[in-house]
């Protein structure tokens, strides 16, 4: 029994860990642009395929493989914001934008998708582990894939953060996401923060679907539900709560794994939307979300 | 001809015209390809009635058609309910399912509503995946009778179908027409969708109205799924994915939000677009529809009718400002 429940709370941390990278993504872009990004999960596709293209077709071996599936899904992330938001947002000029990020970036995941699916096709490609053997602890065992997953999610992580907290363009994205108008009043150049900030947050959907990939499969529509369960931590955590995003994805992971032993499985993934729905109706702002939402 | 029954006869030429179509075109590749485009008119429409007329951002229709279709399905197959009853059992199950949606919601705007109808229609999707004995799982329902007393012969029964299913759209549109024109919550909608607090100040009683919609555009879009449960005759639970959603979502942005012909027209045209493109490859009509959601929420935001309309005529000109604030106006 115990043996078991070290066991689910272990690939809950993994889990957690990979849902960390998803939502802090959308939060960190959501916090700075007031985007939500509804294609977050194709880049996390991309980063899939381009770990395959990198590690099965090329032979390029797995660390390049990741580095590779992080900086082409960077490099995608630049372009996103000066060919799709920038020419919305100058249309709309001081006008609220309301709900048109929201529907052009669906439709940017709908492209996406349907790109892979057309260049890549339909199938199911499997990627060997990027390291193979399992580590024995006194109560269960834990695979290398697994840890290194884990040490690779906290060691962006921790970059991210401090990026934001000490590097000057941390800085400005911070500026930024208090108040882009005093922010660009003092000199920041809002469009390139938010092209920074854009493929910043994807880079790290990129970096998931690389790690991801010898556990899941790697198929053009892998990411979307990953989205979808990433708004619903996000919103648990509050909007642009990075902190509240990778505390909540860490509970989830948790919560999900565990959950396995209580409820049929084919339900699991239905709690965070009845957390999202939950959290809500008693505190729209989120658990750690601030009172004012922007 | 006055300026009110224009519309009256535009539309009515239109469906007169729609109904000689199997005259014109006898062939059932055709008629299978118009019902269904009906059929997405009617989802694209009801989408529209609750976001483009009241700016309350919906990601769940695909949840609405999937519990008309499945709830229609079940009690056709399970309890012997003839499918014209059916039809209504359809309706009002996704009516009251808008309406449970639609009440928590009501504190919620803009991204948040999105998101949590995002999140009801993953739910009602995993529940049609995983309640095996109602909705067969992953397989989904099917083996139950359709439309009864349609003649036998395959073109007869495609050409009978045809009919009522353009019979049962055409209603359904000209009751939103008729509510979202020329009721008192025609006005309701408008004034929630340009300044909710405003709204509520003025008078008007903004959470029965925004509920009015909820509940009428879900009815609308389980319609649109009980006529695709009697038609298709299989409904699984990937019907009811995102995608159908975002397609919907789509024709109503391609043909003008907030005038409900836009939508229809849309989605006719888009859908006929997709099925004539399908000899290039099914991909490839997904990605045009991911290419067109970008180019027109970008440069064409108020669609086909705001194209139409364009064309300086004073009395559009107000319908036409409101068609491009309908989604503008959500911001939170």
């Amino acid at each position: 029994m115990w043996e078991s429940v070290a066991d689910f709370v272990v690939q809950g941390i993994v889990l957690g860990g990979l849902y960390a990278l998803i939502a802090v993504g959308i939060s960190l872009i959501f916090g700075v642009l007031d985007v939500i990004n509804v294609a977050h999960g194709e880049f996390f596709a991309v980063g899939g395929y381009l770990v395959f293209a990198s590690v099965v077709l090329m032979h390029l071996g797995p660390a390049l493989g990741i580095a590779a599936a992080t900086a082409g899904t960077f490099v995608l992330g630049l372009a996103v914001y000066p060919l799709l938001l920038a020419p919305l947002r100058r249309r709309l000029g001081r006008r609220p934008s309301g709900s048109l990020y929201l529907v052009l970036t669906l439709g940017l995941s709908t492209f996406m998708q349907n790109g892979l699916l057309a260049l890549a096709g339909g199938e199911y490609l499997q990627i060997p582990p990027h390291v193979r053997g399992i580590l024995d602890l006194p109560f269960t065992s834990v695979s290398y894939q697994r840890l290194l997953v884990l040490a690779i999610a906290a060691v962006l992580l921790g970059g991210l953060f401090a990026f934001l907290k000490l590097h000057r363009y941390g800085l400005a994205v911070r500026a930024v996401a208090q108040d882009p108008d005093a922010a660009q009043s003092v000199g920041i150049v809002l469009g390139r923060v938010f092209g920074l900030t854009l493929a910043l947050g994807v880079a790290l959907a990129g970096a998931s679907g690389a790690l991801m990939a010898p556990l899941f499969n790697v198929y053009p529509a892998v990411g979307f539900p990953l989205t979808v369960k990433a708004f619903a931590i996000t919103i648990v955590g509050g909007m642009g709560n990075l902190v509240g995003a990778l505390i909540a994805a860490l509970v989830l992971g948790v919560v999900e794994s565990l959950a396995v032993m209580v409820i049929p499985s084919q339900w699991q993934n239905a709690i965070a939307f009845a957390a999202m729905i939950g959290v809500l109706l008693v505190r729209p702002q989120g658990l750690l979300g601030r009172a004012v939402a922007r | 001809m006055s300026r009110t029954r224009r519309p009256l006869a535009l539309g009515a030429a239109a469906v007169m015209l729609a109904a000689a179509l199997p005259f014109i075109v006898p062939h059932p590749f055709v008629l299978t390809i118009a019902t269904q485009a009906l059929i997405w008119a009617l989802l694209a429409a009801s989408w529209d009635l609750l976001s483009g007329y009241t700016g309350q951002i919906s990601f769940g229709h695909a949840g609405f058609f999937l519990v008309g279709a499945y709830a229609a399905a079940a009690v056709t197959k399970h309890a012997g309910v003839s499918p014209w009853a059916g039809l209504v059992v359809g309706t009002l199950a996704a009516g009251l399912v808008g309406l449970a949606v639609g009440f928590p919601a009501l504190r919620l705007r803009g991204h948040y509503l999105a998101l949590v109808t995002l999140g009801f229609a993953e739910i009602i999707r995993l529940t049609a995946q995983n309640w095996m004995s109602l909705t067969g799982g992953p397989f989904g329902i099917y083996d139950y009778r359709t439309f009864p007393g349609l003649p036998v012969e395959p073109l007869a029964h495609r050409r009978a179908a045809y009919w009522v299913v353009l019979a049962i759209v055409a209603a359904s549109i000209a009751v939103m027409v008729k509510t979202c024109e020329h009721t008192p919550a025609a006005k309701a909608f408008r004034a929630i969708r340009e300044d909710e607090v405003l709204a509520a100040t003025l008078g008007i009683h903004t959470t029965a109205y925004k509920l009015l919609a909820f509940g009428l555009s879900a009815g609308f879009a389980g319609l649109a799924g009980t006529l695709y449960a009697y038609y298709i005759v299989l409904v699984s639970p990937t019907v009811g994915a995102v995608g159908t959603t975002s397609l919907a979502i789509g024709m109503a942005v391609f043909g003008g939000l907030g005038t409900i012909w836009g939508p229809v027209v849309g989605a006719l045209l888009f859908y006929g677009l997709n099925e004539a493109l399908r000899f290039v490859g099914v991909v490839y009509n997904l990605i045009a529809v991911g290419l067109i959601l970008m180019v027109f929420v970008i440069f064409v935001p108020r669609g086909l009718a705001g194209a139409a309309a364009s064309r300086p005529r004073r009395r559009r000109s107000a319908a036409r400002a409101g068609g491009e604030r309908a989604l503008g106006s959500t911001g939170n």
